[in-house]
């Protein structure tokens, strides 16, 4: 018996074939999956399932998701998600250095942004009430 | 049909010709009657009728009227390929929530919010006018204590949409299309839409793209985790449910709502981008249909033109014959 899994992110499919045994994370601990078991969903967190396929274990990194299990077929549907083998260390260094400067700017901007919501309201009253005077001018013949 | 008018317009102008004298007021005054002058327009002097200039001047804006809605007519079909795989890829993200919760349109709500997903941009034939017109009906259909509330994407919905239902308007997001649709910024609308509005259901009233020609408004139904709980009890909807065993969070409650948000962002993900492929297929449908309009009626043109051109080279050959024959008989 084997289980059929399907891993699904918003643009592509991850995984779609059949395996032996997968080990879950969730935000109460890692759960295994064996065949035959029992229906279940649950939330996925970030973090690493390992898959087994053919004696060979594979790890997969997720964005968080959902899984079901029903009947033998396991869906999982996650945000973002890579498996292992895809995963170039040295770029995923590199890509890890750049979010992280990205993230620093983006909360420095976030700042700047939440400081610049609360200005509006200083010149919104005046100019609404020019404008107001303008529409009461007497309108020049055509 | 030209032809005729054309003959029209000359025996109108001789009648003028016959009874004013200074060419000058002729010329205004043939102005009024003239066919294919707009007011304002005078004719060149020493002209005759529905001039040939004039003609070659509409002539000119149709073409290159033909050239602007073909190149929009490419540039949809490029646009329309890029969405459209996009959107066959994220329809297998939200059947396996339709799996597992099916999908209940009747489902019982008190408070009903009403997603309608349009466009930004016009020109793109009536899918717009078929969101709003949907959206209407659901609002009437779902009437209950509290009348529906709209939410809406895309800034032509919100213009049809306040023509007469602004006070039922909760929330409006436009400007989506700048950048191409993707994940995590549908997750951040479906974010702020969750925090900001209250509801049972919501309804997403969509263009869902059957192909090049043919697009279906469609609506996606998705139930409030409250709702969630009720019906996954015995005898409701959701009673396939209980036979799941829940984990993941400190309690049912807690999965079913992330459960309920993922579901929301992930069928507002598939809707925008079958909404995006239907504007552009109805794009490219409506810019085929005004160049071939804009080929007819140059064709039109042509012929009216030609024939303005031959009559008046004809009748200046009459003027001078008739010159030299008075001159004859006069000498």
């Amino acid at each position: 018996m084997v289980l059929s899994l399907r891993v699904m992110a918003p643009n592509r499919i991850v995984w779609n074939s059949e395996v032996g045994e997968i080990i879950l994370s969730t935000n109460s601990g890692q759960i295994g999956i064996l065949p035959n078991h029992a229906p279940l969903l649950t939330a996925l967190d970030m973090g690493v399932s390992k898959i087994r396929s053919g004696g060979q274990w594979s790890a997969m990194a997720s964005m968080g998701g959902f899984a079901m299990i029903d009947n033998n077929q396991v869906t999982i549907l996650v945000n973002e998600a890579e498996v292992s083998d895809e995963i170039d260390p040295i770029e995923a260094q590199k890509d890890y250095e750049v979010a992280q400067m990205e993230l620093a700017k983006a909360e420095g901007r976030k700042r700047l942004i939440q400081e610049e919501e609360k200005e509006p309201t200083n010149w919104i009253d005046p100019l609404s009430k020019a404008l107001t005077f303008v529409n009461h001018l007497p309108r020049l013949q055509e | 049909m030209a032809s005729s008018s054309v003959r029209r317009g000359v025996s109108r102008l001789s009648h003028l010709l016959q009874n004013t004298s200074p060419l000058a007021s002729s010329a205004h005054s043939c102005s009024g009657r003239c066919p294919g002058l707009s007011s304002g327009e005078l004719a060149p002097f020493g002209s005759r009728m529905a001039s040939s200039q004039i003609v070659r001047n509409r002539m000119k804006s149709v073409k290159s009227i033909q050239k602007i809605t073909k190149a929009m007519k490419m540039v949809a079909a490029s646009k329309l390929r890029g969405v459209q795989v996009k959107a066959e890829n994220s329809r297998g993200f939200w059947q396996p929530f339709v799996a597992l919760l099916g999908d209940h349109p009747d489902i019982e709500s008190k408070k009903n919010v009403i997603l309608t997903i349009s466009s930004d941009r016009g020109l793109c034939g009536g899918i717009n006018s078929t969101s709003v017109k949907f959206s209407k009906a659901m609002f009437t259909l779902s009437a209950s204590e509290e009348p529906a509330k709209y939410v809406i994407l895309g800034e032509k919905g919100k213009v049809q949409l306040q023509r007469d239902s602004k006070k039922n308007i909760q929330m409006v997001v436009t400007d989506i299309q700048k950048m191409p649709i993707n994940f995590t910024q549908i997750s951040m609308i479906a974010d702020e839409i969750l925090k900001n509005v209250e509801f049972d259901t919501i309804k997403i009233i969509y263009n869902k793209f059957g192909s090049v020609v043919s697009f279906l408004p469609s609506v996606a139904t998705i139930p409030s985790p409250e709702v969630i709980a009720r019906e996954s009890e015995a005898g409701g909807k959701l009673e396939q449910l209980e036979s799941y065993e829940i984990e993941g969070g400190d309690s049912k409650a807690e999965v079913l709502q992330n459960l309920s948000e993922f579901q929301f962002a992930a069928m507002l993900f598939n809707a925008s981008l079958e909404n995006a492929c239907s504007e552009q297929g109805a794009r490219m449908s409506a810019m085929d249909s005004s160049t071939r309009n804009a080929s007819e009626m140059l064709e039109k043109l042509t012929l009216k033109y030609n024939r303005s051109r031959q009559a008046s080279i004809t009748t200046e050959l009459i003027e001078i014959i008739s010159g030299a024959a008075a001159l004859e008989a006069a000498s």
